[in-house]
């Protein structure tokens, strides 16, 4: 199977504090990657720092036929950016969909409207077809009672499919999500999961950051366990998780299960 | 973004003030004559909405007798002298009192009538019986006007007054203790408005003769003095004398406020929907669009442009409207740049909703949250669709409600332009109040008519509101 994604030394920053120290990884077409790890542990930097929201300081990712060498992307002192790079990143960033913890839909635009926004102003498809293909999408979330609701009127679980129905329109290669559950009532977590393990299941490749092992376990066909800002162990859901090499898997898992 | 806005500016440039087709005489062919529109009897709209008076008839006879078309250019006294220095008029014919300073500064004509100066105090004041009294007192003059600097020369403390009314208000209410003034202002008023309350005491001793004033160098008086020669000798200027001052002038019907404000509704609202509204449509506008830019630039991360908002902030917000007025109005045609009137008071109230709008604006786009910019940068929006799309549409529900206040403010500082020679709504209240000396009764007036606007505006922001808020928790 190729590898849609191919991320190789990379390496974050804030201030003196080494967020990500060294972190290479790839992801096969049509596969999950779960990133798990401690809080602080860098995970959310990584996955951020796949959809450039947060630029790595140095670092290549591959993300289908578009390579970055983030070393090479240096802002000026004034943290703007030049034309090419900036078209570059944007080319990038088209590969892949984002869910965010906190779902940031546009609250001034209905459920429809929040999955219409990027095909219609972004990649200029027409209204209609827009309109027609982001029904299919809600309907497929099981939201299509609610396209002309604002994001309000919605609950947390609903937002996220919402949420998770933006990200599809664009249909990127690659979904990312950034621990899409940990924001939500326990009894909302499931109807997200659900949908999630639908994607998975139609061979969309993902990676996605997550507290919940269980779920891991089930959709992930590689977990990764992240602490200090470095792959501390890599493999099968069943052997990290379930019996996990390295010390501090362990006392992670171990620390999860007690609670 | 000054740039655009100069440039701008440069396409409403007024053209050259004249072409060069002097009249032998010297004189234009078209001569602007300032003068106040609200100081009867000498220049003062009549009751059918004309501009009237001594001097308004007296300059236009000359006008007449040279072949030159007189246009008035009503303007304040105080900015009088600054208008002519900057082109904006010609001569002025407004009681200009004869002084050494004045013959120094400006090309004067000969006097074209004479007065003595009254003392007016209240009719209980007993210490107060000649000029000489003055030492210590607080009289309340015009303080620009000659009457001023007798007051004093005599020892007096000035306090500023800027209409007859006003200084008898101020004498009958013990703000000040005398007033020095013009005897046929004087008279005119009393025999108005009635001697309630107040007495004349003295007339000074010297005579004060009135001149028409021009720019040093104009060359228009030989030929203007010529006319004043003529027309004493041929009894123009007594006609004239007599119209205004004679036995005749004195009974005249004193109308009741009720009555004025009655006269005056329509002209005030002809006055608020041909200036007030206008401007205050076009300022806004424009403001907002100043606004708008100068957030950004402020947001913005090269040093250089948040520093030119910065300090565009800094100096709209820290100095006052009226100054900003006058510095585009008078200031800026000392260095050739010159915009009519409805154009300078739009510059100077944009730029002034644009330096308060900005801070408004700014503050409203940093409320949006972050995580708004990444998911418009997500589904691969730029900077400029991110904002137009994502967050301005956010930022305006949290920057309605103040903008609301800016433009409720904005409506009331229109007001201001009639510093300006602008002919607003409240410019329109003075005009009428001049003659009438009914200023309570028609300020109260032009009140209400501000307070209506806002009233309106303040309705519509409520609905705008709700119309934002539709997609917010209540």
């Amino acid at each position: 199977m190729t590898d849609l994604l191919q991320a190789t030394s990379l390496a974050k920053k804030f201030g003196d504090h080494e967020v990500i120290k060294d972190v290479s990884f790839s992801v096969p077409r049509g596969t999950v990657t779960a990133i798990v790890g401690p809080s602080g542990s860098g995970k959310t930097t990584l996955l951020r720092g796949l959809n450039a929201l947060e630029r790595p300081d140095s670092g290549i990712v591959q993300i289908a036929d578009v390579s970055v060498d983030f070393a090479k992307i240096r802002a000026s002192r004034r943290g703007r950016l030049g034309s090419a790079d900036r078209a570059l990143l944007r080319r990038y960033q088209a590969h892949s969909g984002m869910v965010f913890q906190g779902h940031n839909l546009f609250p001034h635009r209905t459920a429809l409207q929040n999955v219409t926004e990027g095909p219609i102003v972004v990649q200029r498809v027409p209204a209609a077809e827009a309109t027609e293909n982001a029904r299919a999408l809600l309907a497929k979330v099981g939201l299509a009672d609610h396209a002309d609701k604002f994001p309000y009127q919605l609950s947390g679980g609903q937002q996220q499919r919402v949420g998770i129905a933006r990200a599809l329109a664009l249909e990127p290669d690659l979904l990312l999500f950034d621990e899409p559950t940990s924001a939500l009532d326990p009894e909302l977590v499931g109807e997200v999961l659900d949908v999630i393990r639908q994607l998975a299941k139609e061979g969309r490749t993902m990676v996605l950051v997550t507290h919940e092992i269980r779920f891991a376990r089930d959709v992930a066909d590689e977990v990764l366990f992240i602490d200090g800002g470095l792959v501390v162990e890599r493999g099968r859901p069943r052997d990290v998780l379930d019996h996990p090499k390295h010390e501090r898997t362990q006392a992670f898992l171990r620390r999860l299960l007690e609670v | 973004m000054l740039a655009t806005l100069f440039l701008l500016a440069g396409v409403f440039l007024a053209p050259p003030a004249h072409a060069a087709t002097d009249k032998p005489s010297g004189l234009p062919k078209t001569l602007r004559v300032g003068t106040e529109g609200v100081y009867p009897p000498f220049s003062y709209y009549d009751a059918s909405d004309k501009l009237t008076g001594y001097d308004v008839d007296y300059i236009k006879e000359v006008g007449k007798r040279l072949g030159v078309q007189v246009k008035f250019v009503e303007t304040p006294w105080d900015s009088m002298f600054s208008a002519l220095q900057s082109k904006r008029i010609d001569l002025v014919a407004n009681q200009v009192t004869l002084n050494p300073e004045r013959k120094a500064k400006y090309d004067l004509s000969s006097p074209y009538i004479s007065t003595t100066g009254v003392l007016v105090v209240a009719s209980d004041n007993k210490s107060i019986k000649s000029l000489k009294d003055l030492k210590g007192k607080r009289a309340g003059e015009n303080i620009t006007s000659n009457w001023a600097a007798t007051a004093k020369k005599n020892g007096a403390t000035v306090v500023g007054v800027d209409a007859m009314d006003k200084a008898i208000s101020a004498l009958t209410q013990g703000r000040v203790d005398a007033i020095v003034n013009d005897k046929l202002a004087v008279k005119n008023y009393l025999n108005t408005k009635g001697t309630k309350g107040v007495k004349i005491v003295a007339t000074t001793d010297d005579k004060s003769e009135s001149v028409f004033a021009a720019r040093r160098g104009s060359s228009y008086m030989p030929a203007i003095d010529k006319e004043i020669r003529a027309m004493r000798q041929d009894g123009t200027s007594q006609k004239l004398y007599d119209k205004y001052f004679g036995a005749k002038a004195a009974e005249k019907s004193g109308t009741s406020d009720w009555q004025v404000v009655k006269d005056n509704a329509w002209p005030m609202l002809k006055a608020t929907l041909k200036t007030t509204i206008p401007l205050t449509v076009v300022a806004f506008l424009i403001g907002l669009l100043i606004a708008v830019l100068v957030a950004l630039m402020r947001r913005s991360s090269v040093l250089v442009l948040s520093w030119i908002a910065r300090v565009f902030i800094s100096i709209i917000r820290g100095t006052p409207l009226l100054v900003q007025l006058v510095i585009v109005f008078y200031g800026l045609p000392e260095i050739g740049i010159k915009f009519s009137t409805f154009i300078s008071a739009a510059i100077a109230l944009s730029l002034n909703v644009g330096g308060y709008g900005a801070e408004i604006v700014r503050s409203a786009i940093s409320s949006v949250p972050d995580g708004q910019w990444e998911a418009a940068e997500t589904i691969g929006m730029d900077y400029r669709t991110s904002l137009r799309r994502v967050i301005l549409p956010q930022a305006s529900r949290i920057a309605v409600p103040p903008l609301g206040n800016t433009l409720l403010s904005l409506v009331k500082d229109t007001s201001l332009t009639s510093m300006i020679l602008a002919l607003d709504l409240f410019h329109q209240a003075q005009i009428a109040a001049a003659p009438t000396y009914s200023y309570f009764a028609l300020y109260c007036a032009a009140a209400v008519y501000y307070w209506v606007i806002c009233f309106i505006l303040n309705h519509f922001q409520g609905r705008l509101e709700t119309r934002l808020n539709r997609y917010v928790v209540r």
